[in-house]
């Protein structure tokens, strides 16, 4: 028990210590082998703990990752061995009319909905940051369809509300609109999808919220003072002060939106011997890369497809680093 | 205590290793256990089928039935509707993994077989363990392919147009054998001005019913190695479909999109739909009306073009047990209380035996059953169409592309010209 005693208030000063030098000085003079010995084996037993997550890292993901990059270039059935073709899938690709309609779908997912789902997130955020009593509630029940919107029942329930006499087509004929359900039509499918995004708006107000948090109250002051209303303060104080929030939000939703699949899937799902909607209206990008992996069993052309999906992403978010410099405001230091 | 400290941290290292370890041989023994026989000669194999709710409580209690009879083989069961059935085999049958036996339909034999998937079955036939004597109407034949028996019919089915019956009656049309695509429609119309519902759900998108079109004009959908028609006669099938989605004689393509999968003649929004004759099976247990089968309507006054199809059971060529499954396969095609619990659900019964065992009394399947006879009364039954490797792309790209011209998403020309592009790819040629 003495032992404890002397040594802990010792390691306590040392994981306290202030900066690296009273770590390793004298330590480090006194007994350095031993401790290399010592944080080896602490390594060690490190990545030991790490290794399901390694493992699982380079068999699940690093591996498949590479052998697609391979059969991108293939032409691979999955039952015969794949055969090198070059850049023909790409080819392929690009002049394939169905790859085209699908790439159109989802840039018109991606524009209008992402921008959506940000005011919403927004909006409410800007509503639940004012103190006010029930708070704590209103802000878990905004969160909670962030929690289930992406879940296979939601989208099944989604498709039941948006089909013909359902709630929604009954709504639209109060109005003496008479289009009839979204589902089932080509043309408007992808905004019962939009609608599903948009509410789903619960991790961008979450985000939101904390950057509204940090914008110091004494600027609203010195604003008020001096006249300005609350749409210059909103403009001219909130706005650039969370233009960093607002620049990961875009970002996060908008990478986020390219991967759009299983609600598209679903949603547009079971009509007929179509994945994704009728007359492919809910194609979007990843549901025809699974239609050519799965069901036409092309995993090389399937595979081109992703990679070229990847491209395309990194190639929007570099646009959307590039731009920040224009819009994006950090504080002094900050960066 | 930092001794005391360390040996903690040691132990708990060790634990961690022994449970990864022990994990890893669980995971090792379960993998192993999956497949082959335990120690006092059970073995199990896996059957796998597309279907509805209905037929997997038949096939179920057929299986009871025969674990009863084969104590020592247990069978596990898994199922899908038609679509996602494919997708989950060719994953499987790609991974070497298929399940043991499985139900399979024409359109898949040559596919598979150019893909190493199918056992032939001829070995067991010889060893003893499934028989092929017995079957009707030259059916024992239908699953051979270059020599292989690849898949043994289950049951017998033809193309029909199946009818809800108080609707045609309603409308007073009485479809009779022999009757002209004229007649047809003329009675579409009639029906849709008499009961305000569409007459068809969509028939200019069912390959198998522009297969039998093209061969009453001494045509045929595919060839052995290509498609059995031109630009031009698909130009004047769908030109024909345009307008009668525009007069309103077929069902709305949305509403057919949106009840799916549903069938549109069960969900009331079309009077009849051309599929195959069992499904008025289905249609009985999702629907509320009274379903029929009616001929199908001809270019001449005579031909049909008809041909009797079956789905087949089929053998994985990876499975562990070769013998097991015949002696399932066997059971399944000639067991007569077999029959009396699937009825007329995946065609009438291939077998002599088993026709015998079910004599039908509802109404449902005693049409079948004379539905079938008055085909081979009638003569008009013929060999079947082939099915290149290929054929199934080609089919739902027909269905695909038909449900855009209906919606209006593309011209005629430009659907044509979309089918043939895409099933030359498919097809190779």
């Amino acid at each position: 028990m003495g032992t404890t005693v002397t040594h802990a208030p010792a390691r306590e000063g040392l994981s306290k210590g202030n900066g690296p030098q009273p770590r390793h000085g004298p330590v480090k003079s006194s007994r350095p082998a031993a401790l290399k010995r010592r944080g080896r084996r602490e390594n060690l037993a490190g990545y030991l703990f790490m290794s399901p997550w390694i493992a699982g890292f380079l068999l699940l993901t690093a591996g498949p990752m590479v052998a697609s990059l391979y059969f991108a270039f293939t032409d691979y059935n999955l039952f015969d061995a794949p055969r090198w073709i070059g850049l023909d899938n790409f080819s392929e690709m690009f002049g394939d009319p169905r790859w085209q309609h699908s790439v159109r779908v989802t840039l018109w997912y991606v524009v209008v909905g992402t921008p959506l789902k940000l005011l919403a997130a927004l909006g409410v955020a800007l509503l639940l940051a004012q103190p006010r009593r029930g708070q704590a509630f209103y802000r878990a029940a905004f969160y909670a369809p962030s929690l289930i919107g992406a879940s296979v029942s939601i989208a099944i329930v989604w498709k039941a509300i948006f089909s013909d006499d359902a709630i929604v087509d009954r709504t639209q004929k109060l109005f003496g609109l008479n289009v009839g359900g979204w589902t089932g039509d080509p043309d408007m499918i992808i905004y019962s999808l939009v609608a599903l995004t948009v509410w789903q708006f619960g991790a961008p107000m979450v985000i939101f919220l904390a950057g509204l948090k940090q914008v110091p109250r004494e600027l609203y002051e010195a604003a008020e003072v001096d006249g300005a209303g609350k749409l210059r303060r909103f403009w001219n104080i909130t706005l650039p002060m969370i233009s960093p929030v607002l620049f990961f939000n875009v970002l996060l939703e908008t990478i986020h939106s390219f991967q759009i699949f299983s609600s598209a899937y679903i949603v547009g799902g079971g009509a007929g011997g179509n994945a994704c909607g009728p007359a492919d209206g809910s194609m979007v990008y990843t549901c025809y890369l699974y239609v050519q992996g799965f069901e036409n069993s092309r995993m090389g052309l399937a595979s081109a497809m992703a990679w070229m999906l990847l491209v395309a992403v990194a190639l929007v978010t570099a646009v959307l680093f590039w731009s920040q410099k224009r819009w994006v405001h950090y504080e002094e230091g900050a960066r | 205590m930092q001794h005391h400290q360390k040996v903690e941290r040691r132990t708990i290292l060790k634990a961690a290793g022994a449970s990864l370890a022990v994990a890893g041989l669980g995971a090792t023994a379960t993998a192993c256990g999956g497949d082959s026989g335990s120690g006092d000669g059970t073995v199990t194999i896996r059957y796998a089928w597309w279907g509805a709710e209905d037929r997997a409580e038949r096939i179920n209690k057929t299986i009871k039935l025969f674990e009863k009879k084969y104590p020592k083989i247990k069978v596990k069961t898994d199922f899908q509707p038609y679509t996602d059935f494919w997708k989950k085999f060719n994953t499987q049958a790609s991974g070497g993994n298929p399940p043991d036996v499985f139900q399979n339909a024409i359109g898949f034999l040559r596919k598979y077989d150019a893909k190493n998937v199918l056992l032939d079955l001829s070995e067991q036939v010889k060893a003893g363990n499934l028989s092929m004597d017995g079957f009707r109407a030259g059916l024992d034949k239908f699953g051979e392919i270059d020599g292989k028996l690849l898949g043994v019919p289950v049951g017998s089915n033809s193309m029909a147009l199946v009818i809800d019956k108080p609707v045609y009656t309603k409308a007073g049309v009485k479809p009779e054998q022999g009757w002209t695509w004229d007649d047809f429609d003329a009675a579409m119309k009639n029906i849709r001005d008499k009961t305000g519902r569409a007459g068809d759900s969509g028939m200019y998108g069912v390959m198998y019913l522009y297969d039998l079109y093209l061969r009453q004009n001494g045509k045929a959908f595919f060839t052995e190695d290509g498609l059995g028609f031109s630009e031009a006669d698909l130009t004047d099938w769908w030109t024909k479909a345009k307008k009668g989605v525009e007069e309103g004689v077929y069902t709305d393509a949305k509403k057919v999109a949106q009840i799916k999968p549903k069938s549109a003649v069960a969900a009331e929004i079309a009077a009849g739909e051309f599929t195959w004759d069992n499904f008025t099976v289905r249609y009985t247990a999702e629907g509320k009306s009274e379903y029929g089968l009616a001929p199908i309507p001809t270019t001449d006054g005579k031909k049909t073009g008809q041909y009797l199809g079956s789905l087949m059971l089929s053998a994985s060529k990876r499975t562990q047990h070769p013998k097991e499954v015949a002696q399932f396969i066997d059971f399944m095609v000639h067991d007569p209380e077999v029959a009396k619990i699937m009825g007329y659900d995946r065609g009438v019964p291939a077998t002599q035996a088993q026709y015998d065992a079910f004599k039908p009394t509802d109404e449902v399947n005693k049409a079948i059953a004379a539905y079938e006879e008055s085909l081979v009364a009638a003569g008009v039954l013929e060999p079947i169409t082939p099915h290149p490797n290929g054929a199934d792309i080609c089919e739902a790209a027909f269905l695909r592309i038909a449900e855009e011209l209906a919606l209006g998403k593309r011209s005629v020309d430009d659907a044509v010209k979309q089918f043939f592009t895409e099933s030359k790819t498919a097809l190779g040629s």
